[in-house]
C-alpha cells in the first residue's frame, strides 16, 4: 500500500473513532457514575442523526442550518435524555444488572419504532456542511476537510471534559458521586440530580455525534445496534469509566477497522471481538481503567 | 401438569393447523427459555450468548443435512454434542470473569459466532442462511412433526426439572446467592458454573435443531444478540426463579408477539412496552406474580382459620 493509501486509510478510520468516542464516553461516563450499562445509547445516537437530518432539510433555506441543529439538536437529545432517567432509569438503580439491561433494551425497541413513524425505513443524507467541504493538502496528500473537522472535534471534547472533571467543582461533584455514592450524598450531595445530569451529559455527547456523522455517511434505522456494539468494544478496550480510555480504544478501534480488511478480510469483522475477549481475559479493567 | 400434558397431546386434533404451529414454536422457545434459565435464574449468570448456542445447534443439524446427507437422527442427534462443546470452549473463557464482565463476554463470543456464521460461505452460505433443508417426509404428514417437537421438548424439560432439583441445582443457586461463601465451603464454583454453561449448552442446541426441523430453514441472525435478548425476555416475562415461568413466557411472549405483529407494523415499539411494564411492575415474571397473590391469599386464609380456632 502508497504512504497516501494508508494515510488516508488510517485518517478515515480514526475520524470515525472519534465520533464513536463521542457516543462511548457517553457511554463511559453513565457506567462509571450510574453504574448502569445503557444499551439504548445507541438509540440516543440515532435520534441525534434523525434531528440533524430533519433541521437540515426542513429548514435548509437557512444558511448555515448544520451548525444550528449541531448547536440545538444535542441540547434537545440530551432532554430526551433526561426524561428517560427521571421517568424510568431512577426506578431501576436498585435492581440487578439483568433488569437494567432489559429495560435499556426495552428502549432500543420503543426508540428504534419511533423513529421508524417518523422517518420511515430508507436512508437520509445530510450533505457535508461549508466550511468543512472539499478536501485540504497536508504533505503533499488530499485529505477529505470533514474528516480532519471531526478528529479536531473528538480531541476539543476529549480535552473539555478532562477539563471539566478535573478542574471544575462540578466535575468533582461528579467524580465524588461515582466513587461513593454513599459519602457524597453525606455530605449533602444531590446525587439523584447528579445522575440527571450525567445522564444528560452522555445523551448530549451521543446527540453531538449523531448530528457530527451524518455528513460523513447516512442517517439510517439500525445505526443504533451497529454503533452500541463498537461503543461496547471501545469501552471495554479502554476501561469502563476512563475517558482517556474510551479515547484510546476509540483510535485502536478505528484503526482495526480500517486496516483489518487488509490483514484477513473474512475475519475483519470479528477483530473488534477478539480483542474484547482478549482484554476481558487479561485485563478486564481496560487498558486505562482501574481495577476495582 | 398432568393435565397440560394431556392439552397438549390433543392439541393437533383441536386446533387450527397454523395454531398447532404456533405451539410448535412455543414448546421449542420453551425448552430455549428453560434451558438458558439454568443459568439465569438458578446459576445468576446473565448472558447474552444463548442464540449463539442456539444458532450452533440449528446450523449443526442443517449442514450435517444438507452438506453431508447424514441420516435424520444423526443430524438432530449431533447438535446438542456440537453445542455443547462449543459451550465448553466458550463457558471455560466467559466462567473466569463475573457479572458485567462475564456479560459483556458472552456477548463478544456470541458476535463471533455470528460473524463466523455470516462470513464462512463455503460452509455455511453466509447471509443466505440454508434453506430446503431435506427434512424426512414422514415429519410431514399430519401434526407428526409436532409430535415430534412436544416428545423430545417433554424428555429435555424433565431432564431439567431433575437437574435444578439435584444436589447440582442446590449448589448452583447457593452459588447465585453468594458466590463467595459457597467457595468457602469447599465448592469449586467456577467448575460449577462452566458445568452449568455446558449444560445449558446441550439443550440450547437441541432447542435450536428442533427449530431447524420446524421451519426447515437457518440464517446467520439466529445467532445474533437480539435473539438472546429475545431468550432473555421469555424468561423474565415468566418469571425466572420459577421453573415453570420460561415455559409460560414463552407461550406468552410469542402469543403476544404475533398477536401485536398482525395487528401494527410497529409491534416492536408495544413489545418494548411491555418490557418496560414488565421490569417496573413485575419482575417476578408472570408465575412469580401469580405465586405470590396466590400464597398471600394462603396467608389469609390460614390466618382466618387460626382466628377461629383460638
Amino acid at each position: 500500500m502508497t504512504i497516501e493509501a494508508l494515510t488516508g486509510q488510517a485518517l478515515s478510520g480514526i475520524s470515525v473513532g472519534m465520533v464513536l468516542f463521542l457516543i462511548a464516553a457517553g457511554l463511559s461516563i453513565i457506567f462509571g457514575t450510574l453504574k448502569v450499562l445503557n444499551l439504548a445509547h445507541g438509540t440516543i445516537y440515532m435520534v441525534g442523526g434523525f434531528l440533524c437530518y430533519i433541521l437540515t432539510s426542513k429548514l435548509a433555506h437557512i444558511p448555515g442550518i448544520f451548525w444550528w441543529a449541531l448547536l440545538f439538536a444535542p441540547i434537545a437529545v440530551a432532554l430526551i435524555g433526561g426524561v428517560i432517567e427521571v421517568l424510568l432509569l431512577r426506578r431501576i438503580y436498585a435492581q440487578e444488572m439483568l433488569y437494567q439491561y432489559i429495560l435499556t433494551f426495552a428502549l432500543i425497541l420503543i426508540g428504534g419504532d419511533t423513529c421508524r413513524f417518523f422517518f420511515g425505513v430508507g436512508y437520509q443524507t445530510v450533505a457535508v456542511p461549508w466550511p468543512v467541504n472539499g478536501n485540504i493538502a497536508l504533505w503533499g496528500l488530499s485529505f477529505p476537510t470533514y474528516n480532519l473537522f471531526l478528529i479536531g472535534c473528538g480531541i476539543v471534547v476529549f480535552l473539555g471534559l478532562s477539563a471539566l472533571m478535573r478542574y471544575t467543582s462540578l466535575g468533582s461533584i461528579v467524580r465524588a458521586v461515582t466513587h461513593n455514592r454513599e459519602t457524597a450524598n453525606a455530605l449533602g450531595i444531590n446525587v439523584p440530580r447528579v445522575y440527571t445530569g450525567v445522564f444528560m451529559l452522555g445523551s448530549y455527547l451521543a446527540g453531538l455525534a449523531g448530528t457530527l456523522m451524518p455528513p460523513m455517511s447516512v442517517v439510517a434505522l439500525g445505526s443504533d445496534m451497529a454503533v452500541i456494539i463498537e461503543c461496547f468494544i471501545i469501552v471495554v478496550i479502554g476501561g469502563l469509566g476512563s475517558l482517556p480510555g474510551a479515547f484510546l480504544g476509540a483510535i485502536i478501534l478505528g484503526l482495526l477497522n480500517a486496516f483489518g480488511i487488509y490483514i484477513i478480510p473474512k475475519l475483519a469483522l470479528a477483530f473488534p471481538f477478539m480483542l474484547m475477549i482478549v482484554i476481558l481475559i487479561i485485563r478486564p479493567w481496560g487498558l486505562l481503567g482501574k481495577p476495582e | 401438569m398432568i393435565l397440560v400434558s394431556l392439552v397438549l397431546l390433543i392439541v393437533p386434533f383441536v386446533f387450527s393447523r397454523s395454531m398447532v404451529s404456533l405451539i410448535n414454536e412455543m414448546l421449542i422457545m420453551a425448552l430455549a427459555g428453560c434451558a438458558l434459565n439454568l443459568m439465569l435464574g438458578y446459576g445468576g449468570m446473565v448472558s447474552f450468548g444463548p442464540a449463539g448456542l442456539y444458532a450452533v445447534g440449528a446450523y449443526a443439524t442443517a449442514i450435517l443435512l444438507t452438506k453431508y446427507g447424514a441420516p435424520f437422527f444423526v443430524a438432530v442427534l449431533a447438535a446438542p454434542v456440537v453445542a455443547a462443546i462449543v459451550g465448553a470452549i466458550v463457558g471455560w473463557f466467559c466462567v473466569r470473569r463475573s457479572a458485567v464482565y462475564f456479560a459483556l463476554l458472552t456477548l463478544a463470543f456470541a458476535q463471533i459466532i455470528w460473524t463466523i456464521i455470516f462470513e464462512w460461505y463455503d460452509f455455511t452460505n453466509g447471509d443466505n442462511g440454508i434453506v430446503s433443508i431435506p427434512i424426512p417426509e414422514v415429519l410431514y404428514v399430519g401434526s407428526n412433526i409436532y409430535y415430534f417437537s412436544l416428545a423430545i421438548v417433554a424428555v429435555c424439560i424433565f431432564v431439567l426439572w431433575r437437574i435444578v432439583n439435584s444436589p447440582f441445582g442446590a449448589t448452583l443457586q447457593a452459588i447465585r446467592e453468594n458466590p463467595m461463601r459457597t467457595e468457602f465451603i469447599a465448592v469449586p464454583v467456577r467448575r460449577y458454573q462452566l458445568a452449568a454453561f455446558v449444560i445449558s449448552s446441550f439443550f440450547l442446541g437441541i432447542a435450536g435443531s428442533l427449530f431447524c426441523v420446524f421451519a426447515g430453514s437457518v440464517f446467520p441472525d439466529y445467532a445474533h444478540w437480539v435473539k438472546s435478548t429475545d431468550m432473555l425476555v421469555v424468561c423474565l416475562l415468566g418469571g425466572i426463579y420459577n421453573f415453570a415461568g420460561p415455559i409460560v413466557g414463552s407461550a406468552v411472549y410469542i402469543l403476544i408477539s404475533k398477536v401485536i405483529s398482525k395487528n401494527t407494523t410497529y409491534w416492536m415499539f408495544f413489545l418494548g412496552i411491555i418490557i418496560v411494564f414488565l421490569v417496573l411492575y413485575m419482575r417476578n415474571g408472570m408465575v412469580g406474580f401469580a405465586a405470590e397473590k396466590i400464597s398471600r391469599l394462603r396467608n389469609r386464609l390460614d390466618a382466618g382459620k387460626g382466628e377461629d380456632e383460638s
